[in-house]
């Protein structure tokens, strides 16, 4: 893999729009060897909410992301209980381009809401959105589905990525979600992982078997997926372990996800019977 | 675990849809033809491997090298995991490797006489029973063309009665139009022309497929691509390096044979051809067609030829196409050309098409600029730094596009100056880009043709070079005409002013 330099830009513990704006056009003169500009081809905004608990979560599966998706990434820390005030801090991943002397560099920009800002983040991050891409939000831990935060980011967004086995209260959650099918576009890291265990049975079709067992997420949405394709309705077993996996990473997964576009009709009609269950 | 059978009344499994699998291949054997050659070694086996490598072979599947060459199965394969290992764009992994050279034998037979074909047959169906390959059959015919007839009147007979059958027919398909009919004939004599896959290895490129993505996907272009708004087209396809070890062929085919009838006016094709309906096989091919019968045939003025004589290339001295080996000292073998061509219909009239295509030029780049007309009237006093919009299709290397268009020069005034937009392939895109023979060989195991040459399409650019080397023959050339590491002969220089 390519060498990774991370360019510290500008932070600030109380800052403004204008001052974010500001140093990510300061750091689009930055240059790399030979005194040309480095490239900032972009293909989304790639936003994610990280509550604390997730915090070295999130930053881990982002660098494990790499280069894979140039884009301008948005990392939102809810602080709630601090002073109103909004933290910023915005730098440059740059990566090496082979056979270029430049780099492609991606800006990202770690926004910590603190106080009552944590409770309107739209108007914030609205003006931060790279125009006329689509935009993709990883929401981290259970979604408030109900709240104002969650509402105004999924307003801005194109695909609204989870992880159902982040979430404490399956299958019932399911139902909550569903409500949201018709505003964006969901992607669950939790369906992806099913991927290898759905091409198994789908493989051994019309042999299908009578019992299922798996971890709570991925066996609620087989067990719907198995009923909304094909009307079958088999016994779910809660164990921790998947029974067919790739073992693909974290970063893998969600790099998986920041692929596709438009919604998953399979996937919403397996949430809708997954949460018909509960 | 207990299982339940599920009746239903459709044969379809409802468990399919969604899964984004993709399309594998049919079980079947690869059977090459020419399997000691160079192109064996630097792009089939490595194409092969970089497929075995992200599962895109078949679960039956296996390979039969067919050479004069006497040696062993095993050796066959050693030899193969050399090249594997020299031209492999992925790491070497042992365990992918060792599945993939299971399934591959070797054969020698020069496949002249009658029993060392039924040889052949008899050692591809003890193979079909192997690797329960159903009798499929893709034969790649990697050799030269005077080896053809032999192998395609041995096969066609030959044929299975269980499975289908491919044949993938490598350049040069003739050396005129005559013999590219003859050789039409013959195959369409034995195969249906579905089951022929003429390659042009340009098409297999991921940035050529982009020029139509670029056309076609952006209602930006499409409007002004035309007469109109086009002023001429340039394309170029240079190359540095001279011929190597490729004497034998090059003296007889040239830089017209070699480049100009097959890479070139496919390029020019794309560049010209209307928006296809679908993008299936017919479509897009009946629109190149449409494109190379509507190209008018260039008259001598219009051609330039050259050879390249002694030069430097990046500081190193290199010598003339005469003095290289196997060389004739006194060859008049072209292995520069450059031509002013004109698409006779409604979209293109009198719009030229510069088109060249050489040997030692100063750097290798294959590129498509599209240069616009200027602005009617630009209302500025300072336009001597302003040059008229030209979209560059950069196919390699640096592959991606770039626009130029007039800025505004900082400070007093108005001096306006050419910039580029920039668009780098890789930058956007941050996957490496397959091999064209990785793609050209698994559309072949699917069965898709589209980017394939059809025997219409392959006929009109032999009548276009015939014309090219009718005239030629009357006039003997003065070469060698250019320095290697220049850009060409005068004469070409001529016909247009190049963009550097």
């Amino acid at each position: 893999m390519a060498s990774v330099a991370h360019l510290e830009g500008w932070s600030s513990e109380s800052a403004t729009i204008a001052q974010i704006e500001e140093a990510l056009l300061e750091l689009r003169f930055h240059t790399g060897h030979g005194g040309l500009p480095d490239l900032r081809t972009n293909v989304l905004t790639h936003m994610a909410w990280v509550p604390a608990e997730w915090q070295r979560a999130a930053t881990e599966t982002l660098a494990g992301l790499g280069e894979r998706h140039p884009s301008r990434t948005l990392l939102l820390f809810p602080r709630s209980g601090a002073e109103d005030r909004l933290e910023a801090r915005v730098s440059l991943e740059c990566h090496e381009l082979e056979g270029e002397a430049r780099h492609l560099c991606n800006e990202i920009v770690e926004l910590g809401f603190c106080g009552t800002r944590a409770e309107a983040p739209g108007s914030i991050v609205e003006p931060l959105l790279l125009p006329n891409l689509p935009v993709f939000l990883r929401w981290r831990g259970r979604p408030p589905f109900r709240t104002t935060p969650f509402q105004e980011l999924v307003e801005l967004t194109d695909r609204l990525i989870v992880d159902s086995a982040e979430w404490p209260d399956l299958p019932g959650a399911y139902s909550e979600l569903e409500e949201f099918f018709e505003e964006t576009a969901v992607s669950d890291i939790a369906w992806r992982r099913t991927l290898p265990w759905r091409a198994a049975l789908a493989e051994a079709w019309p042999e299908v078997p009578d019992r299922i067992a798996g971890p709570l997420a991925e066996a609620s949405l087989i067990g719907g997926w198995l009923k909304s394709r094909a009307g079958l309705e088999v016994d779910v077993e809660w164990v921790d372990e998947l029974p067919v996996t790739d073992e693909k990473s974290a970063s893998d997964l969600l790099s998986e996800e920041l692929d596709a576009f438009g919604r998953d009709p399979i996937y919403e009609e397996s949430v809708r019977a997954a949460a018909a269950t509960a | 675990m207990d299982t339940q059978s599920v009746t239903t009344e459709s044969e379809e499994n409802p468990l399919l849809e969604g899964l984004g699998l993709r399309r594998m291949p049919e079980p079947c054997i690869l059977a090459i033809f020419g399997a000691t050659g160079d192109l064996t070694r630097r792009k089939i086996f490595p194409a092969l491997y970089a497929l075995a490598v992200r599962k895109l072979l078949p679960e039956h599947f296996a390979i039969l090298g067919i050479s004069r060459t006497d040696q062993s199965s095993q050796e066959f394969v050693a030899h193969m995991e050399e090249a594997v290992r020299e031209f492999g764009r992925d790491e070497f992994s042992p365990s992918v490797w060792d599945e993939l050279a299971s399934r591959t034998r070797y054969v020698g037979t020069d496949y002249t006489d009658e029993s060392e074909k039924d040889k052949l047959t008899t050692c591809l169906t003890e193979m079909d029973e192997e690797f329960e390959t159903r009798g499929n059959r893709v034969y790649y015919l990697a050799v030269p063309p005077a080896a053809m007839p032999i192998l395609v009147e041995g096969l066609g007979p030959r044929r299975t009665t269980t499975g289908w059958v491919r044949l993938i027919v490598e350049k040069p398909f003739g050396r005129d139009l005559a013999s590219a009919r003859e050789l039409n004939q013959l195959l369409q004599q034995h195969f249906t022309e579905d089951e022929i896959f003429r390659i042009d290895h340009y098409l297999g490129k991921e940035t050529v497929q982009n020029m139509l993505a670029l056309r076609f996907a952006n209602g930006i272009f499409e409007p002004i691509w035309n007469r109109q708004f086009i002023d001429h087209v340039q394309i170029t396809v240079a190359e540095s390096i001279g011929i190597g070890s490729r004497a034998g062929y090059y003296e007889h085919a040239g830089a017209i044979r070699d480049i100009f009838q097959n890479h070139l006016l496919q390029l020019v094709a794309l560049t010209a051809m209307e928006p296809p309906t679908d993008f299936t096989a017919e479509s897009v091919r009946n629109e190149k067609v449409k494109v190379l019968k509507a190209l008018v045939t260039p008259g001598p003025k219009s051609v330039v030829r050259g050879q390249y004589g002694p030069g430097f290339i990046e500081g190193e001295p290199v010598p003339g196409y005469r003095q290289e080996q196997d060389v004739a000292p006194d060859s008049n073998t072209e292995t520069y050309v450059a031509a002013k061509l004109y698409v006779d219909n409604w979209r293109w009239a009198d719009t030229p098409f510069y088109v060249r295509t050489g040997k030692r030029l100063p750097r290798r780049e294959t590129t498509i600029a599209i240069q616009f007309k200027r602005a009617p009237h630009p209302p500025f006093e300072d336009l001597t730094e302003l040059r008229p919009n030209v979209l560059f299709a950069h196919i390699q290397p640096n592959e991606g596009v770039a626009l130029g268009i007039g800025a505004k020069v900082p400070g007093e005034g108005m001096r306006v100056r050419t910039v580029h937009m920039e668009f780098l392939y890789g930058g956007a895109f941050r996957v490496e880009l397959p091999e064209a023979y990785e793609r050209l060989i698994l559309d072949t195991m699917l069965g898709d043709p589209t980017l394939f040459t059809r025997a219409d399409e392959i006929e009109e650019q032999w009548a276009i070079v015939d014309a090219i080397v009718a005239f030629w023959a009357r006039e003997k050339p003065m070469f060698p005409n250019y320095a290697a590491g220049t850009w060409g002969p005068p004469g070409a220089m001529e016909l247009v002013e190049w963009h550097r």
